[in-house]
């Protein structure tokens, strides 16, 4: 078979990798986002045994490999407690794999929205106090721009990470772009021992950082209005 | 009747005593420095007035009213709370702006939060806002301030911050406005105008306490002084007493260090 | 509070142990029961790939169907992590594996397998430019190879003392070759002759020298029943020759076990 012939069948493929790759990708950001907050409000709260478990939390989540991580919540409820919730199907795997990244991306986001909601200046929220305020109404009108603004550089540097991250579901068998890359080495689709496939799926993650940080470039300058 | 009373205040972080059985007061229209050396529990008194500390024993009473019994259980301390701070204005050494809002919306924010809260707020919504701008602006202007309104907090100098916190405390029209050393964070040649402004206030008998490194300052303005030392108010009276005629040693010492 | 935990613990306990006991009743009767077979598979010409409209065919794969439809189940395939394949069917993610599976003694170790139902052999791949000097298994002894880890291949190589790096997968091996970073590797005969040649990436490699014989089997799990079943099923489709016909289709007749 030739380039040519091999280029569109190959695509194609890559495609429907990259379709898999983005759409976990955006289930992780619109789960973990909010579950990091979540966490990060439980970890400064006044309950210490709920700060200490959050801590606990974390720590394991974000001191193990999220490759672990996802093994152990794709194959530990089949293996050891002998009930397979996920199904075998490419839909459970895509589920175990929402978790897995869902759960280790909120701690990773939990500790950014933690550092920077401390990293307002107290006086911020003295300001407001003695201005009448309610506490939501200076965590709202005060505090919360500011904190975006802070944690905006970390936070584009995790979402970065997670488009790249997203790639050790494979690990699962979940066939994100990589493993669709990989396919055509072993032979796929009347196509095999080729390997520019593989190495061509750089080009999407290029593609794909590369927009994103432009998108975040811009949001960073639309908040350099003020420091 | 006085405008302020405070009794037996008492506070300690840990074992160190902060506050020690301060009581004092003060008459509407006039404007009280507060001086002492760094430490010596100034600024904690601001605090406690501003209802950011919660002394633990005293009482503070605004125009009669007893805005905090020490005695009483610390969930009285939280009731109203909001309401009782309105009493006091604080502005602060570091001015704390909020850097992401104009001069103008800085000074009126709170004043907008606060409005909503008022029964025929959705009727006369536009009628509010409007009026609270015009104060806003008025209030600036007031501050020198009026071509300064749109500007954001870190394209303004220190003294220009100043004045939009001391416009911004001003809104609320507290019944004190409280000073906690407003132009210790400033350039010395920034100094003058945010001095300027407090003094026109005190011109105008606002009801101000002023805690201040500036001496001739705190003398000209003053129409009390208090000197605070390790916690308790060691000697007070009129700015002619305390800096010509000071009765106790420790002020005398204290002052010297000023004499130039 | 810590008796709060110790309870929960109890509790999680309590449900592992009565959840295990569960897991008695056999395994034939858990994929009937549930009506579906799920087969671990990876992307194998001829043995499981797809077709145009994206079907899973081959030997391999049109077996399968054959199996599950003798057992009145239906039958999703499920592309797996060779490395995993152990993991999947124990924790009941897939219910067998079948896919050219050459039943090595770690394969027999961990998995409840079939009888061997086709020949297979590992072969030595070579650049083509090479290929005269090395006619002989002795006269390889020189070379760095690349193997699977964990394949047939390294065993064989491992056995005859060679030096051997392990690499990922089939593929990872012959790419080994390629970059130069082994001389040579060692693979599939079956797979070989797909990837290897013309129309490939590896125009440029050939493949000689068979180093061993093996043979190829389905994997259950552990002690499932399901073995036993797919053996009578393979000894009738043998006997009325639908088994020859499947594999006439697919080219690979000639490496059918049929006795």
């Amino acid at each position: 078979m030739t380039f040519a012939e091999q280029f569109p069948i190959v695509l194609g493929s890559l495609n429907t990798g990259f379709l898999q790759t983005f759409r976990l990708f955006l289930i992780t950001l619109v789960g973990a986002i909010p579950l990091g907050m979540l966490l990060a409000v439980a970890e400064i709260s006044r309950w210490k045994l709920l700060r200490a478990f959050i801590r606990t939390v974390v720590w394991i989540v974000r001191g193990s490999p999220l490759m672990i991580q996802l093994l152990i919540i794709f194959y530990f409820p089949g293996l050891v407690l002998n009930t397979p919730i996920w199904g075998g199907g490419e839909s459970g795997r895509f589920a175990a794999a929402s978790v897995a990244f869902i759960i280790n991306y909120a701690c990773y986001f939990c500790e950014i929205f933690r550092g920077g909601i401390q990293g307002i200046p107290v006086g911020q929220e003295e300001a407001g106090l003695v201005l009448g305020m309610k506490p939501a109404q200076i965590f709202f009108r005060v505090k919360l721009l500011q904190v975006i603004k802070a944690i905006l550089p970390p936070i584009s540097n995790e979402i970065i990470t997670l488009i790249k991250d997203t790639s050790l579901a494979r690990i699962i068998a979940l066939q994100e772009i990589i493993w669709a890359g990989q396919s055509f080495m072993k032979g796929s689709q009347g196509i095999s021992g080729v390997i520019w496939p593989l190495f061509f799926t750089g080009i999407y993650y290029l593609a794909f950082t590369g927009i994103l940080t432009i998108l975040f470039a811009r949001l960073e300058k639309k908040l350099s209005y003020f420091r | 009747m006085p405008i302020l009373e405070v009794e037996h205040l008492r506070k300690s972080f840990g074992a160190t005593r902060v506050l020690d059985d301060i009581s004092f007061t003060m008459e509407p229209g006039t404007a009280l420095s507060i001086i002492g050396s760094s430490g010596s529990g100034k600024t904690t008194l601001l605090r406690c007035l501003n209802f950011l500390e919660r002394p633990d024993a005293g009482i503070i009473r605004v125009k009669g009213e007893t805005l905090l019994d020490a005695a009483s259980p610390a969930s009285d301390f939280q009731r109203n709370i909001r309401l009782k701070r309105l009493h006091f204005g604080l502005v602060f050494q570091s001015f704390n702006l909020f850097p992401q809002y104009t001069a103008l919306e800085n000074v009126t924010l709170a004043e907008k939060l606060l409005a909503r809260e008022k029964p025929d707020w959705k009727d006369n919504k536009s009628a509010y806002l409007k009026s609270i701008e015009e104060h806003g602006c008025a209030l600036l202007a007031e501050m020198g301030l009026q071509d300064r309104m749109g500007n954001y907090p870190h394209q303004l100098s220190g003294g220009q911050c100043q004045r939009v916190a001391i416009a911004r405390a001003l809104a609320l029209n507290p019944d004190i406005l409280c000073f906690d050393e407003p132009t210790s964070a400033l350039d010395p040649e920034l100094t003058g105008e945010v001095l300027r402004v407090i003094r026109s206030l005190a011109d105008r008998s606002t009801t101000m306490i002023i805690v201040t490194h500036e001496m001739s300052f705190a003398r000209d303005v003053a129409d009390h002084v208090i000197f605070m030392d390790s916690g308790t108010i060691c000697e007070q009276g009129s700015p002619d007493e305390v800096f010509l005629h000071p009765q106790q040693e420790r002020t005398r010492q204290f002052l010297s260090h000023y004499a130039d | 509070m810590k008796k709060i935990v110790a309870m929960l613990l109890c509790l999680v306990l309590l449900a592992v142990s009565a959840l295990s006991v569960a897991e008695a009743a056999g395994d034939k009767d858990y994929v009937v029961g549930k009506g579906k077979l799920i087969v671990g598979i990876t992307d194998f010409e001829p043995m499981d790939y797809k077709d145009e409209s994206g079907e899973w065919i081959g030997f391999d794969a049109d077996l399968a169907r054959a199996f599950a439809a003798s057992l009145g189940v239906e039958i999703e395939f499920q592309e797996i992590d060779w490395d995993n394949k152990a993991l999947e069917l124990d924790s009941k993610n897939i219910d067998c594996v079948w896919n050219g599976m050459t039943l090595t003694e770690e394969v027999l170790a961990a998995m409840t397998c079939s009888k061997a139902y086709m020949n297979n052999a590992q072969v030595v791949v070579l650049p083509a430019a090479k290929l005269a000097d090395y006619a002989t298994v002795e006269s390889l002894a020189s070379l760095a190879f690349a193997a699977e880890a964990g394949s047939a291949g390294e065993a064989v190589l491992t056995e005859l003392g060679y030096t051997v790096n392990a690499v990922q997968n089939q593929a990872a091996a012959l790419m080994e070759v390629k970059a130069g970073t082994s001389d040579a590797a060692v693979i599939d005969a079956l797979m070989a002759a797909a990837m290897v040649g013309e129309g490939t990436s590896y125009p440029d490699l050939t493949y000689t020298l068979p180093l061993n014989d093996e043979q190829y089997g389905v994997g259950f799990r552990k002690d499932s029943d399901l073995a036993a079943a797919l053996d009578e099923f393979l000894a009738a489709a043998l006997a009325d020759g639908s088994l020859a016909k499947i594999a006439e289709t697919y080219g690979v007749q000639a490496a059918l076990i049929t006795e």
